[in-house]
């Protein structure tokens, strides 16, 4: 890290400053935020402190302009934060005015400290504390300028403002701003906010990772929030009262961009271009839109009226999706003609991997892919239910299929998995729920070879494992048992054990670029392939992964096409990778809350019915959860270099 | 229930209760401006503090909602107490310097007020009547106006919705600055700036309720109409 002149960034002082010996170190050795696109900053001001990088930073105009930005966040809802920004504000105007001494700084600490213990919020309790480090460190700035020795330079400023969860989530959504609006009883307005970067917020509501409540700092005190079921009390708020309409565009566009698949970044990619004016022509291989969240996710977890609904209000901005649909050659120049500037290629990964044991190449009835079940079943094909099934693999798509079949009617369902609970990536809300419907999970245990009799799948040969040293996925390698092979005789088996994306060819001078894992090779920015004008992003560049993640793609290649068309520099999001968001240096007590719980679907009922097994909040409760959020809005402002 | 020490005295609390309950339970004087019993403690004023031990360490904390919890030791008069209430009324004072309601809590907290009676009505964002107006009347009418990246506003407010406001007055009723105002000419009732035509009870003849309000409670009640038309005089 480059050398600093000043910083108290997470408590820690480092001054470099002539005349100044360093306490510690030359570096400020913890990580600060640092401007998007390797743009340089002369200085900065943030939740957690404050940085001069070398001499030109001018740490009073930078103190004012932080002011400026940290009071359009204060809400007002408690009487020290908002009034004590304003006044420091205006304690500010009387010092450039040349008024005001020492004191007037003693006073301004006094406000920053007391603010700083009696904010009702965390965005109160954290937001002023670097003014402190201003007026200590640069003191001598302070009094200059009342004695009109020194004047507030103008400078420009970039400004970011974030939160642990916003952070956390992959589409980066203004949580606290819409759980804010839930609190507020604006239902409405919140789901316009989720609609910003989320356009699919029933659908995300419900079967979301939220790795947003994995990073509230709620957690570290009682719960974490509910967020996921705050967003789908949103979108069921709107729902339940007439369903809102998306708006239109403001000015259309000459251009046209097609898109290869209607899954979350294909739909997502369409809303966000469609809304800026662009004709949007999505091409779907299946007979429903909506990728892995229409063909993989059954019925229980996300009703299809959802996320159809969802849809049509897409298809109703005037996005065209041309259903049925398989673009095993892609044609640039052909699309071109027909006036599409850029493709995004978004198909997912859809299919199966193999096991690679022996046998599994033989066509036989009762052998089918994870995949291709949960496709068959969501799209209406009649499954018949046997005895006994069982599941090869550990992952969601494992758990949904098992919990498919116990719906289906099958009497003895159960997962095999090669290694043992702890390793296991399907979620641990999903591994309890399969176990009490009565799924059996046998640990430690893979198939070696699938045995068929007259045509149909008859058992699977199976071997116990037992786990070596962790291999590149940081998990233990299962390793097998000599002489353990054993049989289980089952009337089906299901393979899921991954799945992998089925590439179009494109006819192309160059080909498309691809990884050793074959999904496709695009820049992590701006999600251009080795082609030009042609995007991809989804499940097919990064492989299997959560649906936010692909939707985000979606919201973040819409940006980058528009750019490239238009002919703009495409500037990616302010990384906070490895800067420590939760922590702040405020010091105010929090006093514990309890979280609001939903209501399930009883067990009884949940065999041959595939009903929504989770219930939503009705508004009480969503408020009353929505009270609970800290509102830990952080904002960093950016001294831009001269 | 747990057991808590306020002030040095040992009390036993009930599960759930906060910390301005018990105090209050002890006739300890603690300022509030946002609190109201019926209604759920909401934290604005930040007039209520008082230091609380949690893990070994003293802390302030807003007394009107902060539940206890076993072994809680709180103080309600230590000095970083006073001096909390004291800056935030002194905050509150800057902002609506003419309010009555802030400058005589002001006052009593410590604060040098200016001689002269204020003659303004400023709306604090306590949030009692958004409140009221939720929990106690059930319409939500009132809302706050909310701040966020983007939403860049210069003075928050509380945003009425004429469609969902009965003009039952409990805003009125409930708000401590006079803000909220309720004017009363003959068979019209004007609040938030909303004309409501009032009913006369049929026995007296006394303008006595707005009508959307009466039709409010019957809907919700199942009561007819015309059998809410009679005050509660003459019932």
């Amino acid at each position: 890290m480059d050398r600093v002149a000043f910083s108290s960034w997470n408590g820690k002082i480092v001054d470099n400053r002539k005349g100044n010996v360093s306490k510690t170190s030359k570096s400020a050795d913890i990580k600060f935020p640092e401007m998007s696109g390797g743009e340089k900053a002369t200085a900065l001001m943030g939740w957690n402190g404050l940085v001069a990088m070398n001499k030109k930073a001018d740490i009073l105009s930078l103190t004012l302009n932080y002011l400026k930005e940290i009071r359009k966040i204060s809400c007002g809802e408690c009487s020290v934060c908002m009034i004590g920004i304003d006044k420091l504000m205006d304690m500010f105007e009387l010092m450039i005015e040349g008024f005001g001494d020492k004191e007037i700084l003693d006073e301004m600490e006094k406000i920053v400290r007391e603010v700083s213990a009696n904010a009702k919020c965390a965005f109160g309790q954290s937001a002023l504390f670097p003014i402190l480090d201003a007026i200590k460190h640069y003191k001598s700035d302070f009094i200059s300028l009342m004695k009109g020795e020194k004047k507030i330079e103008d400078r420009e400023y970039s400004t970011v403002v974030t939160a642990p969860c916003i952070e956390a989530c992959p589409a980066g959504l203004d949580i606290p701003g819409y759980i804010e609006l839930i609190r507020n009883n604006k239902f409405g307005d919140s789901l316009n906010l989720i609609r910003e970067d989320c356009i699919l917020p029933g659908v995300v509501g419900r079967v979301c990772t939220h790795p947003c409540e994995e990073a509230c700092v709620r957690k570290d005190i009682d719960e974490p929030l509910a967020i996921r079921l705050l967003k789908k009390a949103a979108a069921d708020f709107d729902l339940q009262n007439g369903a809102s309409s998306l708006g239109t565009p403001a000015s259309e566009k000459e251009e046209n961009v097609a898109i290869i698949g209607a899954g979350p970044a294909g739909l997502a990619a369409a809303y966000n271009l469609r809304s800026i004016g662009y004709g949007v022509t999505i091409f779907e291989s299946l007979p429903r839109a909506g990728g892995m969240a229409a063909a993989g996710i059954p019925e229980y977890r996300l009703p299809s009226d959802i996320l159809n609904h969802e849809i049509n209000l897409i298809k109703r901005m005037g996005v065209e999706i041309k259903l049925n649909v398989q673009v095993d050659e892609l044609d640039f120049g052909k699309l071109q003609k027909q006036g599409y500037k850029a493709v995004f290629v978004a198909v997912g990964a859809h299919q199966g991997k193999n096991m690679g044991v022996k046998g599994e190449d033989q066509e036989c009835e009762g052998f089918v892919d994870g995949v291709e079940f949960l496709r068959d079943l969501n799209l209406g094909k009649k499954i018949e239910s046997r005895k006994k099934v069982i599941i090869i693999g550990g992952g969601d798509v494992a758990i949904d299929c098992a919990r498919s079949c116990v719906r289906l009617g099958f009497k003895d369902v159960e997962i095999v998995y090669r290694r043992s609970r702890t390793e296991m990536p399907a979620r641990e809300e999903e591994i309890e729920g399969s176990e009490e419907e009565g799924v059996t999970i046998k640990y430690l245990t893979a198939p070696v070879e699938i045995l068929v009799k007259d045509g149909k799948f008859k058992s699977a040969r199976c071997v116990r494992m037992k786990l070596g040293k962790p291999d590149e996925s940081g998990r233990k390698r299962p390793v097998p048992v000599k002489g353990s092979e054993f049989t289980i005789d089952a009337d089906m088996i299901i393979a899921a054990i991954g799945q992998s994306p089925a590439l179009p060819v494109v006819k192309n001078k160059k080909k498309l670029g691809s990884t050793a894992w074959g999904t496709i090779k695009a820049d992590p920015e701006t999600y251009m392939t080795n082609i030009k004008g042609i995007f991809a992003g989804g499940d097919c560049v990064t492989g299997p992964a959560t649906l936010i993640e692909a939707l985000n793609a979606g919201n973040e290649v819409a940006k980058s096409i528009d750019c490239y068309i238009q002919g703009n520099h495409f500037d990616g999001r302010v990384s906070f990778t490895d800067v420590d968001l939760t922590k702040h240096r405020g010091q105010a007590f929090i006093s514990k809350s309890a979280v609001n719980n939903v209501s399930f679907l009883d067990k009884r009922k949940r065999t041959g019915d595939f009903a929504e097994i989770e219930g939503g909040f009705d508004k009480s409760q969503a408020m009353n959860e929505a009270q609970r959020c800290l509102r830990c809005y952080r904002v960093v402002v950016w001294q831009k270099a001269v | 229930m747990v057991n808590i020490v306020i002030d040095g005295r040992k009390v036993k609390a009930k599960d759930g209760s906060t910390i301005l309950e018990n105090a209050r339970d002890l006739k300890l004087d603690i300022p509030t401006l946002c609190h109201h019993d019926d209604l759920s403690p909401f934290g604005a004023c930040r007039l209520c503090t008082v230091e609380v031990k949690t893990n070994g360490k003293w802390q302030l904390a807003t007394s009107c909602n902060t539940a206890v919890e076993n072994g809680m030791e709180i103080k309600t008069n230590s000095s970083k107490a006073l001096e909390s209430r004291k800056m935030a009324a002194e905050l509150l004072y800057y902002k609506y310097p003419e309010t009555e309601a802030v400058r005589e809590i002001a006052e009593k907290v410590g604060v040098d007020v200016f001689e002269e009676k204020g003659e303004e009505h400023d709306c604090i964002l306590c949030g009692l009547c958004v409140r009221a107006c939720r929990e106690i009347v059930g319409v939500s009418a009132l809302t706050f106006q909310d701040r966020g990246p983007g939403r860049d506003l210069e003075d928050p407010q509380i945003e009425f919705d004429p469609n969902s406001c009965i003009g039952c007055g409990a805003c009125a009723y409930v708000c401590p600055t006079g803000y909220v105002k309720m004017e009363a000419e003959d068979d019209k009732r004007i609040i938030w700036n909303k004309v409501f035509k009032m009913t006369p009870c049929k026995v007296c003849g006394r303008y006595f309720a707005p009508e959307d309000q009466l039709r409010y409670i019957s809907k919700t009640t199942g009561v007819p109409f015309n059998n809410l038309t009679t005050c509660m005089s003459c019932r």
